[in-house]
């Protein structure tokens, strides 16, 4: 009996949604598209993740240790006493680096390896792997790619491919296939070109010398064998674990992660926003049945139950076509972080969307608990309908509206609380998210109060302009407010995400366009491609600089060189550059010290970049300790400077001092000026001339790397701007959904318009007009929270992600732009429902219950 | 329309079910990667190679080196050593140098214009590759371990002034001696294996060096440049420290040197060879190998040499020898099955003597299957009672 009678209330439920099946599609809309974003942005973020410890696990096989020297490079004599002296022959010489090969627009990471030695290492590159030693080492320059990259070529085995490192073409002879039979693998391996060390030291320029050495050291007596190990290493090499080196670049992407998860989950919230205003209207909507149920002893608890099953029902369906359509979009964003990540990071090839069982498990709670805590409060209410008396609206809305007050209260609290953490110390990222989280639901709450008092304000204005129509329409959302103002906060809420992110996007932008002005100061610059677009980590060929150097109408030169230096925090990017005290004339100092451009030029000291004080904590008066082929040694930290290129943060040293502790010679970019009877544009092709042939490298003017790394900046933005974008689509179609909703729920309030004697022409411009009005308050209402939002981005997550100073830069375009996709939104919401109402017999709506 | 309108929803819900039931039932797999059949040491094509196709005029020191455009080489040490109460070891130490590819390695620039500064020093297609063995009777205990390189970057190589046949730190190096002359000279080699057992010994010829075969030019299949170079030391008194389970012994005795070079040995009917390399106690040696055939009805490929204490040298024609194996040891490793015990005859020569491995199992089981022991001899050599020591290198008798 119970069991039939429960039944019966589920039925009810049942037929309530389908009887409704705008507002039941729009219910699962925003479930959806809410999950579809976290979902995507997940699925992206980890394939990204996956493809790089994959790549990094096949590439490091079982190795356990690594010993580098103190920049780039390492002696080949190291090895060589490694295998003869100390006799350690778990050992493998690496030289590894990056290049693109013809005809496939994607970098590779280029693994030069002796196979004679890579027995125990990995298994694609030895002889035991198949590599056959006698066509692999001729001398001659071969190389082993996976057997998808060759047929993606069209190319067989014994056919020549071209690769081209630093600017060089090398033609290389393709002597072998890596054929794997599962997908993993070929994922892993299908971005390496693998060949023989000495073509390596060729292709490089690293003759005598190698990337590291691998190594493979036992877990039993493992202390014992570093220590010795160590012992017989050179000043400026060391020892280090593999683990360390992979959690480095690991690392690195977190924040860049963090950030567009972030993104994602207030995607999310706005959804909750959606489903939450949905399931308050199905329930009010109830009301009276809800009611004549509870007088037929249906208990409160059953009610409740009721309602959160719909609510799960809706949940589901939501969350199962957000996965789906999440996967989709996911293979769009993939190629955007990989584009970032390759441009700011490091060499990533990502070639397809892994889909992990945690992620989808992880998209279902969220999609199911979000749609459940948002249900829950409409279904509570439901639950609590007087049982004797059918419930009408216009009581809960005189409840609410005693309770604004306190709802303001509480909204201010809350903001204030969000305000409260980012006082607290080591909050880190998540707190500068906690603290959005607060302040969005904070300035929520504040909405319905908010909505009153413009809506008074608005009332005479609209009166004067639209007569007794325009007055009705804006008491009209005043008087439910109940559900006005939820579809209102939903708005508000995307709109303002959307500005936030925008203006912190700006005030980037802003801030680096007017960060190059100041740095480039030279005429014209010389750079070899590099595989990571914000780092060079190419070389140009000593020949090349001499020869530009020389060039008629080059006044003054001076050069730049980046490598990666082991630091007493980890590995870290090093710039050394060959201007003495005119770097002052190119670095914008944070802080510094009296008198140290001088000390720059002359004495034993560095500058760090912002991001790298923030990161590690440090500022003037510390030094910092830098492994040298001299061995460790301590630079004095004089001043910090603004740098925009890197958020790994760098270190600069003056080459003078540089080349006292390195043996380096190299440089990766020349900055040259013109003399005074020279014109730029044709120094820079008299400069071409002079490099073809030699190297292909980058020959820019100052604007034309102005321009170039802007455009690199634009890029490493474009997933944010498509997040954004999102954003702005969810709020687009949740306030369009919410609205149109709301007013087809008025079709009977409406019919009595009309059947007092409202034209349909009336009725079209009091339903547009109150949708219009709506938009309005949101579009008004959501800049200030734009710009909390957007402050909290720029001076909290970035400053705590990046440790970035920025400009903040508020465009009045930007803010036009929120307040019109809000109107926008808001009366194409009223389009139908007006055209509908017009076209229905009022008699009709007035019959229907 | 009810019912249309569940439709629409029910099948993107199965759609969604469906699809993410499939993409999860993706298998995790090893990485690993074939490319095509490795073979090390393949005989393989020869073609582009230098091949020995007569004899030729030796120069010393500088024929001890290596001898690159041959494809394979080695020098190859064998001996037995005894300590000063009788306990006896065998050792053997060979650095073999394979090269890659027929044309020479030597700077080829991929890019002359960039680095022609540098010395290309990792650039090679030599690749060598060590065997090191010792058998300890007492215990019928046969150690040995492996190595390979790239005979290059100081790796590897075979130097000549001076003599240094190295792989990393296992070497046989020349030893300054004031006596010593372009072709003889003492050496001293040194090798560790893993386990720790140890070899540091010296080497001093006591006769000069034999040129095997015809002047050194030897033979071995029927077909044209199927032969080598082949030049050994038959007696070299031997002195040195051997380490073996932790213990250090000083030990004495003698060895053996063969140096080989050529491109191709064996024709396509032949399977395999046994080669002894025996000392008599009455300061004879002998060095006699049999290359077999497929078709056990042909004769085998001889070829043997008997010294004289005074360094002469005697040919053994084919038929001079006779061989007949008396014992077969089945490897519990491999399943071959080898020869143990022999009795080898020369009635021209009045010799003949019993020969038999020291211990079973001296297989070698590292890329290249063989055997490789340490061997006991007795008999009568012209009336006389004789014994002796040496060893046998046996191939081809692997289970198909």
């Amino acid at each position: 009996m119970i069991r039939q009678y429960q039944d019966l209330l589920w039925q009810s439920s049942l037929r309530f949604l389908l009887k409704h099946p705008w507002h039941f599609l729009l219910s699962i809309l925003g479930v959806a598209l809410g999950v579809a974003m976290v979902i995507s942005i997940d699925l992206s973020n980890s394939s990204a993740q996956r493809a790089f410890s994959l790549s990094a696990e096949a590439l490091t096989g079982k190795t356990t240790h690594q010993i580098q020297g103190s920049g780039d490079f390492l002696s080949d004599q190291v090895y060589r006493d490694l295998r003869l002296t100390t006799g350690y022959r778990n050992s493998a010489p690496v030289i590894d680096g990056y290049g693109t090969l013809q005809g496939l627009d994607r970098t590779f990471q280029i693994l030069g390896v002796d196979p004679i030695a890579e027995g125990p290492f990995r298994d694609f590159s030895s002889q035991d792997g198949g590599i056959d030693l006698a066509r692999f080492i001729t001398g001659q320059p071969t190389a082993v790619i996976s057997e998808s990259v060759l047929a993606d070529l069209a190319k067989n085995i014994g056919d020549s491919i071209q690769v081209s490192v630093s600017g060089r073409l090398f033609d290389l002879l393709v002597v072998g296939a890596i054929e794997t039979d599962d997908k993993r693998s070929q994922q892993a391996l299908e971005s390496v070109l693998l060949i023989d060390i000495n073509i390596a030291q060729q292709l490089f320029g690293m003759a005598s010398q190698l990337s590291r050495i691998d190594l493979i050291i036992p877990n039993e007596n493992e202390e014992s064998i570093i220590a010795s190990l160590s012992a017989g290493l050179p000043v400026g090499t060391r020892l280090v674990s593999t683990s360390s080196r992979t959690d480095i670049l690991s690392q690195m992407t977190r924040a860049f992660e963090l950030n567009l998860q972030a993104l994602s989950l207030l995607a999310l919230l706005v959804g909750m926003f959606l489903i939450y205003n949905t399931m308050t209207f199905s329930v009010v909507q109830r009301l009276p049945l809800i009611g004549r149920l509870r007088a037929l002893g249906v208990t409160k608890l059953e009610i409740l139950s009721m309602i959160l099953k719909e609510a799960v029902l809706i949940g589901l369906i939501g969350t199962i076509l957000g996965i789906t359509a999440g996967i989709g979009l996911a293979q769009f964003l993939l190629e955007l972080v990989t584009q970032s990540i390759n441009d700011l990071y490091f060499v990533l090839s990502v070639q397809e969307l892994t889909i992990e069982m945690a992620l989808i498990l992880k998209a279902i709670i969220l999609g199911l608990g979000a749609t459940l805590l948002a249900a829950f409060w409409p279904a509570r209410e439901a639950s609590e309908a007087e049982v004797s008396t059918v419930l009408r609206r216009s009581s809960s809305e005189s409840k609410l509206v005693h309770r604004l007050p306190i709802t303001a209260t509480i909204g201010l609290a809350i903001g204030l609380a969000g305000g409260g953490i980012l006082l607290l110390p080591h909050g880190g990222i998540i707190a500068g998210y906690s603290t959005l989280l607060f302040v969005i639901i904070g300035f929520s709450l504040l909405i319905p109060s908010l909505m009153v008092g413009l809506a008074a304000f608005m009332r005479p204005i609209f009166g004067t302009l639209n007569g007794l129509i325009g007055k009705m329409s804006v008491r009209g959302v005043v008087t439910e407010l109940s559900r006005t103002s939820v579809a209102v906060a939903a708005l508000v809420v995307a709109v303002a995400a959307s500005v936030g992110v925008g203006i912190m996007v700006d005030s980037f932008r802003v801030t680096v366009v007017s960060w190059l002005e100041s740095q480039l100061q030279a005429d014209i610059y010389v750079q070899p491609p590099s595989a990571v677009a914000r780092k060079a980590d190419a070389q140009l060929q000593t020949e090349l600089v001499q020869l530009l150097k020389e060039t008629e109408g080059v006044e003054s030169v001076h050069s730049v060189f980046s490598e990666d230096v082991m630091t007493t925090f980890g590995s870290s990017n090093l710039v050394t550059t060959s201007l003495g005290v005119k770097a002052s004339e190119s670095y914008q100092t944070k802080e510094l010290q009296d008198g140290f451009w001088g000390q720059f030029a002359q004495e034993k000291v560095i500058m760090i970049s912002e991001a790298y004080a923030y990161r590690f904590g440090i500022g003037i008066g510390d030094s910092l300790g830098i492994m040298t082929d001299k061995g460790m040694q301590y630079f004095p930290i004089k001043a910090i400077y603004f740098d925009y290129a890197s958020d790994m943060g760098t270190v600069t040293m003056n080459r003078s001092l540089y080349d006292r502790f390195f043996g380096n010679r190299a440089i990766s970019g020349l900055a040259l000026y013109a003399d005074d009877q020279t014109e730029v544009n044709v120094l820079v092709d008299r400069l071409r001339d002079r490099a073809a042939g030699v190297q292909d490298v980058f020959i820019r003017s100052n604007k034309g790397l102005r321009e170039a790394s802007i455009e690199i900046f634009d890029r490493t933005f474009t997933v944010t701007v498509v997040l954004r974008l999102l954003a702005v689509m969810v709020a687009f179609v949740g306030i369009l959904s919410s609205l149109m909703a709301l007013q087809l729920e008025r079709a009977r309030e409406h019919a009595v318009l009309r059947a007092n004697g409202m034209t349909p022409g009336q009725l079209w411009n009091y339903v547009i007009t109150q949708t219009g009005v709506m938009g309005v308050i949101a579009g008004v209402l959501a800049i200030p929270l734009g710009l909390l939002i957007s402050y909290v981005l720029v001076y909290v997550i970035n400053l705590r992600s990046f440790g970035w100073t920025l400009e903040f830069m508020v465009s009045p375009s930007l803010l036009i732009q929120a307040v019109a996709l809000a109107v926008v939104a808001a009366l194409l919401a009223g389009i139908y429902p007006s055209w509908r109402m017009a076209k229905a017999n009022p008699a009709d709506a007035l019959r229907s219950e | 329309m009810k019912l249309s309108f569940w439709q629409i929803i029910t099948i993107p819900l199965l759609v969604g079910l469906v699809l993410s039931w499939i993409l999860f039932s993706e298998p995790g797999a090893e990485i690993e990667a074939t490319i095509s059949a490795a073979q090390a040491l393949s005989g393989g094509d020869t073609e582009g190679y230098i091949q020995a196709l007569g004899p030729r005029e030796f120069v010393f020191p500088v024929d001890h080196g290596a001898h690159p455009g041959f494809k394979t080489e080695w020098w190859y040490y064998t001996g037995n050593l005894f300590t000063k109460d009788g306990r006896q070891f065998g050792y053997q130490f060979t650095i073999f140098r394979n090269q890659l590819s027929p044309t020479e390695a030597v700077n080829v620039l991929i890019d002359p214009k960039i680095v022609r500064t540098h010395n290309l020093e990792w650039n090679t297609n030599q690749l060598y590759l060590a065997h090191f063995a010792i058998s300890d009777v007492l215990k019928k205990d046969h150690v040995f371990d492996e190595r390979y390189s790239r005979g290059t970057a100081g790796l590897a190589g075979a130097s000549v002034d001076p003599y240094r046949i190295w792989l990393e730190d296992w070497e046989i190096i020349q030893v300054k001696d004031s006596m010593a002359s372009g072709e003889r000279f003492p050496v001293r080699i040194k090798a560790e294996m893993v386990n720790g057992t140890a070899l540091d010994i010296q080497l001093s010829p006591q006769k000069p060096l034999v040129l095997q075969g015809e002047e050194g030019y030897d033979k071995k299949g029927g077909l044209d440049g199927n032969a080598s170079y082949y030049i050994s030391f038959t007696r070299m008194q031997t002195d040195g420290v051997l380490q073996k389970d932790g213990e250090l012994f000083a030990v004495s005795g003698l060895s053996w040197m063969d140096h080989e070079w050529s491109t191709s040995a064996l024709d396509s009917g032949q399977t395999g060879w046994d080669w002894f390399s025996i000392q008599l106690s009455n300061g004879y040696e002998l060095m006699y190998y049999q290359i077999r055939n497929v078709n056990p009805d042909l004769a085998p490929q001889i070829t043997g040499s008997l010294i004289a204490p005074d360094g002469q040298k005697r040919d053994l024609d084919q038929g001079e020898v006779r061989l007949e194996v008396l014992e077969y040891w089945t490897s519990p490793h491999t399943r071959a099955r080898y020869p143990a015990q022999w009795t080898l005859a020369i009635p021209s020569e009045e010799l003949e003597m019993d020969v038999a491995t020291v211990f079973d199992d001296q297989e070698m089981t590292v890329s290249v299957q063989y055997y490789e022991g340490a061997l006991q001899v007795s008999g009568n050599f012209r009336n006389e009672v004789i014994g002796g020591n040496g060893y046998i290198e046996m191939t081809g008798y692997e289970q198909e």
